[in-house]
């Protein structure tokens, strides 16, 4: 309730709430997770031990986070280059090819990616970070097409005829006009791969999926759930982090 | 001078302009008028090189234009289109700025320079220099437009069709600021439009096209007096073409010396059009006008009878000729 209050009133400092609260809870419960012992033993009664042991949780946000950052950085640098590729003059034939790899990046389920993955990068962070690459780039790039296509063509051409070269039409008009949207398939990508990051856990990459996996395989519903509230806690700070830039993005290009 | 030699644009199998000869003196306000798809607009993206030209030559000074790199040619070229073409994300001043920005002319020059152009526009510095252009009016969003366009004084100016979008006294307006502009700037300009009022009210030379090719050519007056077919003379108006020519000539140039008569009741100042004239005479049921001064003082006589006598007596002269 209080959240959705302060998101409505766009005082800067305000603002800077939001993410600030959810960071807040995911350090609660990073650091407080082995005092909560009482409710996780009330969760799961029957476990000879109820919290998540194995690696520290700082250890494992750590690694998520390295896992998804990594995967994440190729997925923007790649998906924000094809798309500017292909929309120039000399890359427009690959357009059509360029959407349908992307699209069948994602269709293609991370389980199997990961499945097939295996066998040739072995057992590790590698294959998931793969796996990540592979489905965080359709968004990425279908916004960033999504975005420069949306650029009025009255705006590039008098941009043209203003004397600007392409490559200062792309840098001053294009990309920054984009740049509200190719933000929001960055913040969809990177919010959808927090949560399937944690399939790395299934192939030896040890995070935040880890303690989710091994309640399964033990019947640990309190491991479950210290893995689940961990990522769910990490998905919303990165995700009112990315909602915080967007509205700075949009007050600028619409003040 | 802008020269343009037996030029031809194919779009594929079809000619959107085809073998047009034309010459703009240096200093001359060109206006092309003709139908939707005529290849008029065509010819002006031709001029800046936004398009190639298929066939034929275009000279700028005598020099073809092949011989300039595009980018720097553009930026010796204003350019103003009907949409504006405004950067939304820039401001009115980053806006005006843009050319001699890429033209890396120092920071204080940029500024003095936009800041006189906003004066010339009419539009205050502390009100609108800030602002961006979702947030300003038809009207004033072209008059960015054409301050841009003239931000680092091109001796030429390209306008596509630049008042299309406004509303009738806002393009009345801002046709009123380009003409007392052009008195002063004497730029060369070449202006698209379909509408043939606005085209005979600022050019110097009106150009008629149709389907790629020019129709006729030559000085508005010129054109009204003796249009070469039934299509000009259908896009001056038909009927209405007395009228449009009474619009191109003053009051002050048909009046004649205040006679002994009673001195008409309804006053017109001297600086009126004859259109303007013939319509007050139209309204206020009378023959006869007291042609004033800018100070209200009567300066001489309009009469209908006396019209009508010139107009004769002109095209008694020009049958013998």
């Amino acid at each position: 309730m209080q959240a959705s209050v302060v998101s409505l009133r766009p005082g800067f400092a305000l603002r800077w709430l939001v993410p600030l609260g959810w960071a807040a809870l995911l350090a609660l419960a990073v650091f407080g997770m082995q005092y909560a012992d009482g409710f996780f033993r009330w969760i799961a009664p029957d476990a000879r031990q109820v919290i998540y042991s194995r690696a520290s949780f700082l250890d494992l946000l750590g690694r998520h986070l390295l896992v998804v950052g990594v995967a994440g950085a190729v997925t923007i640098v790649v998906g924000v280059l094809a798309g500017i590729g292909v929309t120039r003059r000399y890359g427009r034939d690959f357009l059509p090819l360029a959407g349908q790899l992307a699209s069948i990046g994602q269709t293609f389920p991370p389980v199997a990616v990961l499945a097939l993955a295996v066998p040739v990068l072995g057992f590790g962070t590698l294959p998931i970070i793969v796996a990540l690459m592979l489905y965080g780039l359709l968004p990425i790039l279908r916004n960033t097409l999504a975005g420069l296509q949306g650029v009025d063509a009255g705006t590039k051409e008098a941009a043209l005829a203003m004397g600007m070269t392409q490559r200062q039409i792309l840098w001053r008009v294009e990309l920054p006009l984009a740049a509200p949207v190719i933000l929001a398939g960055i913040r969809t990508s990177i919010t959808i791969n927090i949560a399937t990051a944690a399939l790395g856990a299934t192939v030896g990459a040890s995070n935040l999926g880890d303690p989710i996996i091994s309640g399964i395989v033990n019947s640990n519903m309190a491991y479950v759930l210290q893995g689940a509230l961990l990522i769910a806690l990490l998905a919303l700070t990165v995700d009112s982090l990315f909602d915080l830039f967007q509205q700075a993005l949009a007050k600028r290009s619409a003040a | 001078m802008i020269e343009l030699s037996r030029v031809s644009k194919r779009f594929g199998d079809t000619t959107a302009v085809d073998d047009i000869s034309l010459s703009i003196p240096s200093g001359k306000f060109c206006a092309l008028v003709g139908t939707s798809g005529c290849g008029k607009s065509t010819m002006l993206r031709m001029i800046n090189r936004l398009i190639p030209h298929s066939d034929g030559q275009i000279t700028l000074d005598g020099e073809p234009i092949e011989s300039f790199n595009p980018v720097k040619l553009r930026r010796r070229i204003g350019y103003v289109i009907q949409s504006t073409g405004l950067f939304p994300h820039w401001s009115v001043a980053r806006n005006i700025g843009l050319v001699p920005r890429l033209l890396k002319w120092p920071t204080e020059k940029v500024n003095a320079r936009v800041e006189e152009l906003m004066g010339i526009f009419g539009l205050p510095v502390d009100e609108f220099a800030h602002k961006y252009p979702h947030q300003l009016s038809g009207g004033q969003a072209q008059r960015v437009g054409v301050a841009r366009a003239l931000a680092a004084d091109p001796d030429i100016l390209l306008m596509d069709e630049p008042f299309g979008a406004l509303d009738p006294l806002t393009r009345e307006k801002l046709q009123d600021e380009l003409l007392r502009l052009q008195a002063k700037l004497h730029k060369t300009v070449v202006f698209v439009t379909h509408d043939m009022d606005e085209a005979l009210k600022l050019a110097d030379h009106l150009v008629v096209m149709r389907d790629g090719r020019i129709v006729q050519q030559g000085s508005p007056l010129a054109l009204l007096q003796h249009p070469e077919d039934a299509f000009v003379e259908s896009m001056l108006g038909g009927l209405e073409r007395g009228l449009k020519q009474a619009a191109l000539t003053r009051v002050k140039d048909h009046m004649t010396s205040l006679g002994s008569a009673i001195p008409a009741h309804s006053r017109i100042p001297g600086d009126f059009t004859l259109r303007q004239g013939l319509s007050m005479m139209m309204r206020d049921h009378c023959d006869r006008l007291t042609v004033v001064d800018a100070s209200d003082v009567p300066i001489g006589e309009l009469s209908l009878r006396r019209l009508i006598k010139e107009a004769q007596t002109e095209r008694g002269v020009h049958r013998a000729g």
